[in-house]
């Protein structure tokens, strides 16, 4: 040990040394050259959770808003879809390092603290943007509002659909002179009209593809259907369950009784779509189906789910704008972001072609589209939404929908009876109602955050 | 262990020198080694002992997602975890996946290992076939075996012409991933057999064909005894790495719990509530009460050797 030693430990130090100091010129250097690529003024930082074809579709609106406003800077991020992306933008929120403006399920926003990590959107800058109340169907508005605030922009609605191949049912003569299929209004039809549809089917295909085994649709399925029946989830004071178990059963029932009767092939569950593409004759699909069928070139139609139960209803969800909580919001950037958010939300012509429904209605009566196929078929949803309760845990793949959902497809799977499920519902529901929001300690009842 | 029963035997007359020779040679060693481990140090307490104690605290708490505004619960937590039927079906999911795949990986790989010790033609390839999976991140295996397991256009289904719904029907979910866990995990322990087989004297096997045993009888006899200490090693590892399970299975399951819930594992429940339910306290409750199962069954193992091998002396 001595000196060629210590040399060796001076130099190790000084490569170490300038190994650290490396990394934070490069640090500096990121920093640097981010604030050089923006000459705008104004930087508005927006995540949200589109990828694929919707992902394409919102940056082709991004980029026509940035060619009309060079005086804003959109950084958009695109996260992983779901409670990553809801996760990130909570502890963002929770620890003051929100973007300016995110998007999230419409559902979703009770149970995300509004007011502690939502902040509420300007009304009035909005509407010098372009965007009032009365641009938007009344009833999705107030489920935007909470505590007389506004919460949430409507950007869309996504539905489930019955997609139909006109080429097979103008076979089984289930066409009416539009060329649309022919109207549904009890389950007794709906299930004649899927044995014609049968007897035209080809052979190695199921009936109809209704993602038996799937938990998020059933459980979709089973909102469209329970609410065509008129049920309820709770009272208005949220302290109540009035989930009727007679009616659940019977949705129920409905939705076993294409296993049961042959239609629905218990093996091919998740590839519906498939099976539709090459020749089946109904699949029940959300909207975002659209795209792919239309990419496929075949000749097909779409229409909200049947009203089998007499009434039209077909579940709906829908992404919307929201400002997540940020101590010192205000200023120049937050007008940015509520002119970026009524922007996009009036130029939703292009995020029609991903199948949703613009919730900006004055879309809905232009020409274009109305000359948008199969959109304009089922446009009617926007006015008989299905959507889940109003309460915390309730929203896209939410806790409600991850209790019920696999509880729903047991029932379908015929692995337990209808009736059986219908209690658990109820029993889950009443558990539901007395769990505490982790987020600010409150049940359903206490939290009130009904508008 | 038998180097161990020596030490104590001679240990006793020289225990003062020893100790006193043992710190000075730990202060000594820090000198110069601590700075080397200096940087491990660092990261393992910031990545592992400060989560873990935090871990511990916060299963104390009524913590969420978000951070802020905890208040101290004492052991509600705890209460509601051990009545909470959720968490005691994911436990019964990952120890049936455990049930399944530890007795299977280990006889598959005794017999893999068997085979590419005997056969003399292209042995690298035999080794590389069965051990090349293990090197696949979970990711591609899980969706390797999803498109596999794919009712219309899979291949499994294809091959042995039957409509199994692999991933959809809960009475089978299970065994798919299963069945995927071995495909993919089953070289490590092929690789340890394979080591201990090679490490068997061969004069053994002589002796023994000398004094007319047939091959079953050497299998039974001389093989499968010498490579007792390994299978104990590798019994050992699959369990507590199996009770783990976690991301193979979520991957095939696209994230969801399974058809009818049946393959939610432990460390899927705990993900779910930390981050779906945003009951960070309550997930870090349930993951210490797995730590201690998991902890449990480690010592078990150590107790159970030690009995043995006191019994063996």
């Amino acid at each position: 040990m001595g000196r060629p030693d210590l040399n060796r430990r001076q130099l190790l130090g000084g490569i170490g040394g300038l190994a650290v100091a490396g990394s934070f010129g490069f640090a500096a250097l990121g920093t640097g050259a981010d604030a050089l690529a923006s000459g705008a003024d104004t930087r508005v930082r927006y995540w949200n959770l589109f990828s694929g074809g919707d992902g394409a579709n919102m940056i082709a609106m991004l980029d026509s808003f940035r060619k009309e406003n060079p005086g804003i800077d959109v950084k958009d991020s695109t996260f992983q879809w779901g409670n990553p992306f809801y996760s990130k933008l909570a502890m963002a929120a929770a620890g003051n390092r929100a973007p300016d403006l995110g998007v999230m399920h419409l559902g979703r926003i009770t149970g995300f603290s509004p007011g502690r990590l939502l902040d509420p959107w300007d009304v009035d800058l909005l509407a010098k943007y372009g965007v009032r109340e009365a641009d938007f169907n009344p009833d999705l508005w107030k489920r935007a509002v909470i505590d007389g605030e506004l919460y949430a922009l409507p950007l869309d609605i996504h539905v489930q659909l019955c997609f139909y191949r006109k080429d097979v049912l103008k076979k089984a003569g289930l066409l009416d002179d539009d060329g649309r299929i022919v109207p549904v209004t009890s389950t007794g039809e709906w299930f004649d009209v899927l044995k014609e549809a049968k007897k035209a089917t080809k052979k190695g295909l199921q009936a109809i593809g209704l993602w038996i085994n799937d938990q998020n649709f059933q459980w979709w399925f089973f909102v469209a259907f329970y609410t065509q029946l008129g049920g309820t989830w709770f009272n208005a004071a949220n302290s109540e369950v009035t989930f009727d178990t007679d009616k659940a059963t019977q949705v129920l029932e409905f939705l076993r009784q294409h296993i049961t009767d042959g239609y629905a092939n218990p093996g091919m569950g998740s590839v519906g779509a498939e099976q539709f593409m090459n020749g089946a004759p109904f699949a029940w699909e959300g909207n975002w189906s659209v795209p792919v069928f239309s990419g496929a070139k075949l000749d097909y139609g779409a229409t909200p789910l049947p009203p089998v139960f007499g009434k039209q209803a077909t579940h709906a969800e829908s992404h919307a704008f929201v400002l997540p909580h940020q101590s010192e919001r205000g200023g120049a950037t937050n007008e940015a972001a509520h002119r970026l958010a009524a922007y996009v939300v009036q130029h939703a012509q292009q995020w029609a072609a991903g199948g949703h429904i613009p919730a900006y209605t004055p879309t809905l009566s232009t020409a274009a589209y109305k000359e948008l196929n199969p959109q304009s078929e089922y446009v009617s949803a926007m006015d008989h939404q299905a959507t889940e309760p109003k309460v915390w845990f309730a929203g896209s793949t939410g806790i409600l929908a991850q209790r019920l959902g696999p509880v729903i497809v047991s029932s379908t799977m015929g692995s337990a009876k209808p009736e059986a499920v219908a209690r658990r519902m109820k029993g889950a529901l009443t558990q539901l109602l007395a769990m505490k929001n982790p987020m600010d300690g409150q049940t359903a009842a206490q939290g009130g955050a009904v508008a | 262990m038998t180097t161990a029963s020596t030490e104590t035997v001679i240990a006793p007359p020289r225990t003062k020198t020893a100790a006193l020779s043992a710190t000075a040679r730990r202060k000594q060693g820090f000198q110069h080694g601590g700075w080397f481990v200096a940087p491990f140090l660092a990261l393992f307490v910031l990545f592992v002992i400060w989560p873990l104690v935090r871990g511990v605290y916060l299963s104390f708490t009524d913590a969420n997602i978000a951070g802020d505004s905890a208040n101290f619960v004492g052991l509600d937590n705890y209460r509601e975890a051990l009545q909470d039927p959720q968490m005691w079906d994911a436990l019964g999911h990952s120890a049936y996946f455990t049930l399944l795949v530890v007795p299977c990986i280990t006889v598959l790989a005794f017999l893999l290992a068997t085979l590419a010790h005997h056969i003399e033609h292209a042995k690298w390839l035999w080794r590389l076939c069965f051990f090349a999976p293990f090197l696949l991140p979970s990711t591609v295996a899980g969706n390797l075996w999803q498109w596999l397991f794919n009712p219309g256009t899979g291949m499994i289904n294809h091959v042995f012409g039957i409509e199994t719904p692999w991933l959809t029907d809960k009475s089978y979910a299970m065994l798919a991933i299963v069945i995927t866990t071995l495909w993919w995990t089953v070289g490590f322990s092929f690789l340890l057999y394979l080591a201990a087989l090679q490490g068997i004297p061969d004069h053994l096997y002589e002796a023994a064909k000398l004094d007319g045993a047939n091959a079953w009888h050497r299998m039974v006899h001389i093989t499968v005894p010498m490579l007792r200490n390994i299978t104990g090693l590798v019994i050992a590892l699959q369990i507590l790495a199996s009770l783990q399970v976690f991301d193979q299975a979520v991957v095939m399951m696209d994230f969801s719990p399974g058809p009818e819930e049946s393959t939610r594992t432990f460390v899927q429940f705990t993900l779910e509530e930390g981050f779906t339910s945003y009951r960070v306290g309550y997930a870090s409750a349930i993951s210490i009460i797995f730590f201690v199962i998991i902890a449990a069954v480690a010592l078990a193992r150590m107790w159970l050797l030690r009995n043995r091998e006191e019994t063996a002396r």
